[in-house]
This record gives C-alpha cells, sequence and structure tokens, in this order.
C-alpha cells in the first residue's frame, strides 16, 4: 500500500472522471472550433480571398497585432516597473499602494473606455476645467493606452508574485555587498530571476489585448479604427449581407491562429497558476532605504488612470441633463432609476446569475482537471482548456454559435456555454497550482488512518484547497460579471447581459443613463472585490489563530 | 371594470386564442422603434387583450437587419410582427417576400401616402436640425449645416445603423436626384455618429456645433435641461413613417395582426404621442407638429436602397 490513492474503488471514480472532463473539454471547445474551421474552409479559397479584398479586414488584424505588441510591450515596463517599486523600494502604506496599481483590474475594461472619454475626451471634464482634451482618446492613441492602463496590473501581479516568491532580496543583497552596483545587480540578480515571471505576464497582456472588444468598440469606433474583434462584431450583429458573413467566419479562424502562435500553452500555464489568483497571497521581502518618489510617481499614476475618470463617469450620471455644469444643483439620481427600470434592471439580474453559475460550473470542471493531474488522459484535457483561455472571445464566441446556434440561440446557455470554454482554465489552473502545492503526505495520513477517499477529500484536500477555490470562484465571477466580447456577439431577446445593454445604450446616445448603468457595474465589481478581500483576510488570520494553537 | 373593457376588446379584434401550435397566444415582435415607446404599446395591448403575450425584440436597424438575415441562414425568419422605423428598410423585406398582405382594421384613418398593402405606418418621425443653445449664426436649413462656419463641428446619424438617417438619404437622393447634399456636408468635415440620439447628446455636449437629429429626441434633450435648441428647416421637417407588418411566416398570425390592428387604435396611437412621437392619425391629440413638413416620394426610391447606401458610403466613408 505505497499509494493507498490509487485503490479500486478510486481508480474507477477517477476513470468516471477522465470520461466526464474528456466529453466536457469536446462539447465546450472541441466541437465549436472544429466546426468555426469547417465552415471557415468550405467557403473555397476564392470566397476567403474576396472576403479579405477592399474591406479593411487586413488593416483590422494589422491594427491588432500593432495594438497588442505595443500595449503588451508598456505593460510589461510598466507592471514590472511597478512591482520592483512596492515589493522593493521604501514605501509607506505598502498595501495600499498595491491595491492602487491593481485597481484597475476591478474596473471593467469597456468602463474605463467610457470613463476616460469622459474625463479626457472633447467636452470631457479635463476640457471643461482646464480647457484641455487629450488629443487622440478617441482613435488608436486612446485603445493603447486604456488597454495598457488596463494590461498593467495583469503583469504586475505576475511579477510582484515572483519578487515576493522567487526573487530572493537576500541575493540581491549579496550582489550589493559584493561590491554590484543597484544597475548591476537589478541587471544581473533581479532581471534574471523575473524573466519566466515576465514572459508569463507579457503573455497575459498579449492575449487580453488581442481579445478586447469593449475599449477598441468604444474609443475606436467612432474614429474609424477597426480591430478584428469590432470587425467581426459589425460584420456579424450589423451587416445583413452573406460576404460579411463569410468574412466573421474567416477573420474568426485567422484571430484563433494567430493568437495561438503567439502564445505558447506554458506561458498561459504560468500565468493563470501564480498570477490572477494568488493577489491575495502575503508578499515580503521587501529592500528598505531608497527613495519615496517612485511609490508617489505610482499614486499619481492611478489617480490619473483611474480614479479621475471614474469620477468624470459618476458626475456624468448623476448631472441631469447632458451639456449642464455637474454641480450639485444639478444632480439628480434620476438616471440610476431609469437605468434600473429599464432593460438595466433585468439585464444585471441576468449577469449576476451567468457570473454564478459560469463561476461555480467552472470551480467543478477545474476540479475535474485538477483531480486528473497524474491521469493519462488529464495531461491533454488540460493544456485544450488552458490554451482555451489565450483563443478570443470574439472566436470562441462565433465558433460557439456555429455549434449550438441553432438550438440555443437567444438563450442564456448559449451564453454560458462560451464563458465554460474560456474561463475553465481560471478555475484549473489556480486549483492543480494548489494541488501540487499540498503535500500528498496529509492525504496519505488520514487513508492509513483509516479515512475513505470521499472523507479523506472532505476532510483534508477540499478545507486545504478552499483559499485556491475561493480565489477562482470570484475570479470568474468578476470576468463573467462584466464580459462583453463574447456576450455582444451571442445575445438575443431576453438574454441581454448588463454590459450588451450598456454599449447598446451608448450607442443609441444616451449618456447619462450609460454612465449610470457602468458606474453600477464597477461598483458591483469593487464590492465583491472588497468582500473578497476581507473574507480571505479574516480566514488567513484565523487559520494563524489555529495554527498558533 | 378592467375585466369587463378588456373582454370587450378582445372580442372585438377577434383574436381568442383558437389555435393550439406553437406561438399559441405569443406574438414575437421584432421591432427598431424606441424602447420607450414599444413598452408603452405593449403595456397598451396587454391591457386590452391580456391573453395575448408579446415578445419583443429590440435593436437599431442595422443590428436588426442582421438578425433577420441571421435567421433566415438558420432556417427562416422567427418573427410574427415588424415594426421599424422607416418604409425603405421595411420595402427590402417585402420585395424578398417576408411580408404577409395585411390590410390593419383602422386602415382608413392612415394618409394613403403612409401605408401599402404589405405595411402601414404608425407615426411619423421628423428629421430636424439641432444646434447649440445660442449659436450664431444658427442655422436655418439644410444647406446652412455645410457652412464653413461650422466646419468639422457637424454631426449626422448612419444610415446603415439608424433607419431615421436612411429615410432622410432617401428624401435627399429622390427630391435633389443626387447625393449633392451629402457631399457638400463631407467637404466641411462632417462627422457620422451612429444614432440621431448621439447626434442630440454630442451638441449637448459641446463636441457638435450642430447636427441631424429627430424631432422628439432634440425636444425631450432640451426640456431635460441640455444647452440644446431645435430648428424645423425652411425648407420643412423631412417626415419618415414608420411602418408595421404581418410576416409571411408568422406562426401566430391571429396574434400577429390584432397586435398590428392595436398599433392604430386610438389607445395605442396615444400611447405613442405620450412617448414623444407624431402620431399618424390626425385624431389623436398632438401639439409638436413642425410648421412645415415633407415626405419624398418613398415608391420612386424602392428597389435603390442597395445602391443609395453604396452611393453615400463612397461620399461619407463607411
Amino acid at each position: 500500500m505505497a499509494n493507498p490513492g490509487r485503490a479500486g474503488p478510486a481508480r474507477s471514480a477517477l476513470r468516471g472522471a477522465t470520461v466526464l472532463a474528456a466529453v466536457g473539454a469536446l462539447l465546450l471547445v472541441g466541437f465549436p472550433l472544429v466546426e468555426l474551421f469547417a465552415a471557415a474552409v468550405s467557403q473555397g479559397p476564392a470566397t476567403v480571398v474576396a472576403a479579405f479584398r477592399g474591406t479593411g479586414a487586413l488593416q483590422a488584424i494589422v491594427t491588432t497585432l500593432l495594438t497588442g505588441t505595443v500595449v503588451t510591450v508598456f505593460s510589461v515596463v510598466g507592471g514590472t516597473a511597478a512591482a520592483l517599486v512596492t515589493e522593493r523600494g521604501a514605501q509607506r502604506g505598502r498595501s495600499w499602494l498595491r491595491a492602487a496599481v491593481l485597481l484597475p483590474l476591478v474596473i471593467p475594461p469597456f468602463v474605463a473606455a467610457l470613463s476616460w472619454g469622459q474625463a479626457y475626451g472633447t467636452a470631457g471634464l479635463s476640457d471643461d476645467l482646464l480647457g484641455l482634451p487629450l488629443p487622440g482618446v478617441y482613435g488608436l492613441a486612446g485603445v493603447v493606452t486604456v488597454l495598457t492602463v488596463h494590461a498593467v496590473p495583469l503583469v504586475y501581479v505576475v511579477a510582484a508574485g515572483a519578487l515576493a516568491s522567487r526573487a530572493e532580496p537576500d541575493l540581491e543583497r549579496a550582489a550589493r555587498s559584493s561590491g554590484a552596483s543597484a544597475a548591476t545587480a537589478f541587471r544581473t540578480v533581479t532581471l534574471p530571476l523575473l524573466r519566466p515571471a515576465i514572459v508569463a505576464g507579457a503573455a497575459l497582456a498579449f492575449i487580453t489585448t488581442v481579445n478586447a472588444f469593449g475599449v477598441p468598440a468604444v474609443l475606436g469606433t467612432p474614429a474609424g479604427v477597426a480591430t478584428v474583434t469590432t470587425r467581426i462584431y459589425s460584420d456579424l450583429v450589423f451587416a445583413a449581407d452573406p460576404q460579411a458573413f463569410v468574412r466573421v467566419l474567416v477573420l474568426a479562424s485567422g484571430l484563433v491562429v494567430l493568437t495561438l502562435s503567439v502564445v505558447g500553452v506554458a506561458d498561459v500555464r504560468d500565468a493563470l497558476g501564480d498570477g490572477l489568483t494568488r493577489t491575495g497571497a502575503p508578499l515580503g521581502g521587501a529592500v528598505s532605504g531608497g527613495p519615496r518618489w517612485p511609490g508617489a510617481l505610482l499614486w499619481g499614476y492611478a489617480l490619473a488612470t483611474s480614479v479621475l475618470p471614474l469620477l468624470a463617469l459618476v458626475l456624468v450620471g448623476i448631472t441631469q441633463a447632458v451639456g449642464l455644469a455637474p454641480v450639485p444643483a444639478n444632480w439628480t439620481l434620476g438616471h440610476f432609476r431609469a437605468a434600473m427600470s429599464g432593460l438595466g434592471g433585468p439585464a444585471l439580474a441576468r449577469s449576476v446569475l451567468l457570473a454564478t453559475v459560469a463561476a461555480t460550473t467552472v470551480l467543478l470542471l477545474g476540479g475535474l482537471l485538477a483531480a486528473l493531474r497524474h491521469r493519462r488522459g488529464g495531461k491533454p484535457l488540460a493544456t485544450m482548456a488552458t490554451l482555451t483561455f489565450a483563443v478570443p472571445g470574439s472566436a470562441l464566441a462565433v465558433a460557439v454559435l456555429l455549434a449550438y446556434g441553432p438550438w440555443l440561440r437567444d438563450t442564456l446557455a448559449l451564453i454560458l456555454i462560451a464563458y465554460l470554454a474560456k474561463f475553465w482554465a481560471l478555475g484549473h489552473r489556480p486549483i492543480a497550482g494548489a494541488a501540487g502545492r499540498q503535500p500528498p503526505e496529509l492525504a496519505w495520513a488520514a487513508r492509513v488512518s483509516g479515512a475513505g477517499p470521499a472523507t479523506t477529500v472532505r476532510t483534508v484536500t477540499i478545507p486545504l484547497l478552499l483559499p485556491a477555490l475561493a480565489g477562482a470562484w470570484l475570479v470568474v465571477f468578476l470576468f463573467g460579471l462584466h464580459e462583453v466580447t463574447m456576450s455582444s456577439l451571442l445575445y438575443g431577446p431576453g438574454s441581454e447581459t448588463l454590459a450588451v445593454v450598456i454599449l447598446n445604450l451608448r450607442q443609441l446616445g444616451d449618456v447619462p443613463v450609460t454612465a449610470a448603468l457602468a458606474v453600477l457595474l464597477t461598483g458591483m465589481v469593487l464590492l465583491a472585490t472588497a468582500l473578497l478581500a476581507v473574507a480571505s483576510r479574516t480566514s488567513r488570520r484565523l487559520v494563524s489563530r489555529r495554527d498558533r494553537a | 371594470m378592467t375585466v369587463a373593457a378588456c373582454g370587450q376588446a378582445s372580442t372585438g379584434s377577434g383574436s381568442q386564442p383558437t389555435s393550439g401550435g406553437a406561438g399559441g397566444d405569443t406574438v414575437r415582435l421584432y421591432t427598431t422603434v424606441t424602447q420607450e415607446t414599444v413598452d408603452a404599446v405593449v403595456a397598451a395591448f396587454a391591457e386590452a387583450q391580456p391573453d395575448t403575450q408579446v415578445e419583443v425584440f429590440r435593436a437599431p436597424t442595422g443590428e436588426l437587419n442582421a438578425r433577420i438575415a441571421a435567421e433566415r441562414r438558420e432556417g427562416g425568419l422567427q418573427a410574427d410582427v415588424l415594426w421599424l422605423t422607416d418604409p425603405l428598410s421595411m420595402q427590402q423585406f417585402d420585395a424578398e417576400g417576408l411580408l404577409a398582405a395585411y390590410a390593419p382594421a383602422e386602415v382608413d384613418a392612415v394618409p394613403a401616402e403612409y401605408r401599402t398593402d404589405t405595411f402601414t405606418g404608425t407615426r411619423l418621425l421628423n428629421l430636424v436640425i439641432v444646434h447649440e443653445a445660442g449659436l450664431d449664426p444658427a442655422p436655418r436649413d439644410w444647406p446652412d449645416l455645410a457652412d464653413p462656419a461650422y466646419r468639422d463641428a457637424v454631426a449626422i446619424p448612419d444610415p446603415s445603423f439608424a433607419g431615421s438617417a436612411f429615410g432622410a438619404l432617401g428624401y435627399f437622393a429622390e427630391t435633389d436626384g443626387g447625393l449633392d447634399f451629402y457631399q457638400s456636408l463631407a467637404d466641411n468635415g462632417v462627422v457620422q455618429v451612429p444614432s440621431p440620439g448621439e447626434v442630440t447628446s454630442g451638441v449637448a455636449e459641446g463636441r457638435f456645433m450642430a447636427g441631424m437629429t429627430l424631432d422628439a429626441d432634440a425636444r425631450a434633450a432640451a426640456e431635460a435641461g441640455s444647452p440644446v435648441e431645435l430648428v424645423v428647416p425652411e425648407s420643412g421637417a423631412i417626415a419618415v413613417y414608420s411602418p408595421i407588418a404581418v410576416t409571411e411566416s408568422a406562426a401566430n398570425t391571429e396574434g400577429a395582426e390584432a397586435f398590428v390592428d392595436f398599433s392604430l387604435t386610438v389607445p395605442a396611437q396615444e400611447a405613442i404621442a405620450g412617448t414623444g412621437w407624431e402620431p399618424i392619425r390626425d385624431d389623436v391629440e398632438w401639439e409638436n407638429e413642425p410648421a412645415t413638413q415633407v415626405s419624398p416620394d418613398w415608391p420612386a426610391i424602392y428597389d435603390r436602397q442597395d445602391e443609395l447606401l453604396e452611393e453615400y458610403q463612397a461620399v461619407i466613408g463607411g
């Protein structure tokens, strides 16, 4: 009995789990993507070539690649620098500073885009107050800037995590005391140790940027800047001619090939494993001393990129009518009432429902894959789920629409399928990572002491995994709550999500109600995050108290 | 009392649910009409005929067109009733055989130029000029929008997105015999935005000095306190009628006809007027009638829609 985990009933349970996971992967990922490529290829090469000619499709691909590359470079530099400041510098209020850097992560990207337009666009807050609009907020420059602001914390999380857990500050101190200058120590010690984290962060930034729809739709489309995602949207949602549909198929397949040729499975695995979901983990190892100004710079950055834009959006949402000065005499809550009484209320309920069901199901699916991580069939399935996270949402949504549209059109189930496929890895990676760090001796001890496999999982494995499970649930819940790339392609009568309602209202020119709904959505996301932060801190405190006892 | 009134109304239009088939007493309505207006008419219909449920899908014209195209690709149009913003979009569906010939019960209350054998006007949308409050000189007619004084600061709605803008395009193409008006706007740096609503809010924000929009929209903004003024062009507000039709493939023809009938009744027309739009019936009170109103000869531009949009996009840009 060297390994009690492989006893008879457990083995048959694992075999059942393998079959279940394989069926899940096939239905969620395999079948839709095969349908997509089959449909694209079935058009024949001539039609495919024609679909590109004179329609700006090529231009959209170039713009997407350009945006993806530039944002990745900027956010790697910015995110790594921010991580060095908070983790290596001597900053007062370090945990608040970390929260400030992470803030853009919990602001839905399209809300950030709306708020930037209101803060820095023509006739925006900065224009009204100082006569200074930022040129190019609507256009490629604005798209790149706002996407960079959103991607910086993604790189930051991975880099800061690595600085805390892998890059030993002792090594840097050793280098310094052996006579290396600060720059040399950074170049020869810190950076090489950070390299894997930076590569993972870059992959995450690139995937997120190529996947982005809300930001280019809000800031790019009005200026005539199209990315592949906005192009797919306008061709699928706004064009009635058959040629446009062919273009959708071709662009969607192209987008899949493009992303998967840039991003490898290892990159995604690293990014998701040690990244997003370990934000709550205690970070440490700061080198004391050094200047204070980098911290001040970070505070200024957070203020200018997140706080002020959100403030501008709130002001628009509470001001009686468009064009009135945002002073207390003109304030009203009427737009919030209007927002909830129209399509907003039901859409909000739908989004919460979708996000809850998606997060819970993703945990089950992710746990299933994590349980299979030592099985023969488990690896390829895990690879498949991980790679699907890199597939841009637009392409995934078109694939799901082709595969399940005929049966599930206009239902929330259609959107849910897309969410599960996309977010599976968000559940799987952190659970697998945490399970991998768990000493197997604990489970063996339980089995040797006479506990059955089910009892062992219930009393040993799951309690130890609880923080990872909670973190993964929250991340999927937040992603699902403000998801717009896929739901904007899949919604129908009665299945509009909140983000879809907000974007549609905006196109109709209802500025204040759009702002009110966007503020409500952001408020909910912030609240959920804050609750989780408090809960995880409390549970950590309880755990450490129990350990001491 | 309510029950008695409802009973009367439903026996009057003869729409007792008799068929047991799919759809039954549910009517599926696809529309581009403003949400507030659809909600008001559907609520009035629910009061008159509580047995018939109306399932609404509302989207802008371009989006609805794409949806209908997708449904036809996948096996057939799912809607029982189409209620659109402009006759040009509706006529395209008619030409493709998607509409059933139907004369609603109170069709005689609708002027003959606002209906065909298959679709009937329900309301009028008036395209007017909106400009910043206090703008000097203020535009007085459409050609003024090409004045260099407003260079790069005039906005127009996109005809491939908004049906009313498509109607306006039809008007200028038919009365001018070409797209000279749009060419002059393009030469003056006109900005195209998706919807008339965005024209109005853009002018209110100060992003644009003036633009083309809908009267109901500009009036609502001015009443809410936005710094905008509405101008009925000297040549007249362009009246676009918003047609409704029963589809050829309707699963619930009876229910569809009942809803179309209802849209022309006085209560429905009052609901339409109550949400800011000009009712199609003259016998329903409406205080915001523009001083002059013009309308193109719609049949003269039927079947030229694709060509018109292509020419327009060549002038303004996709």
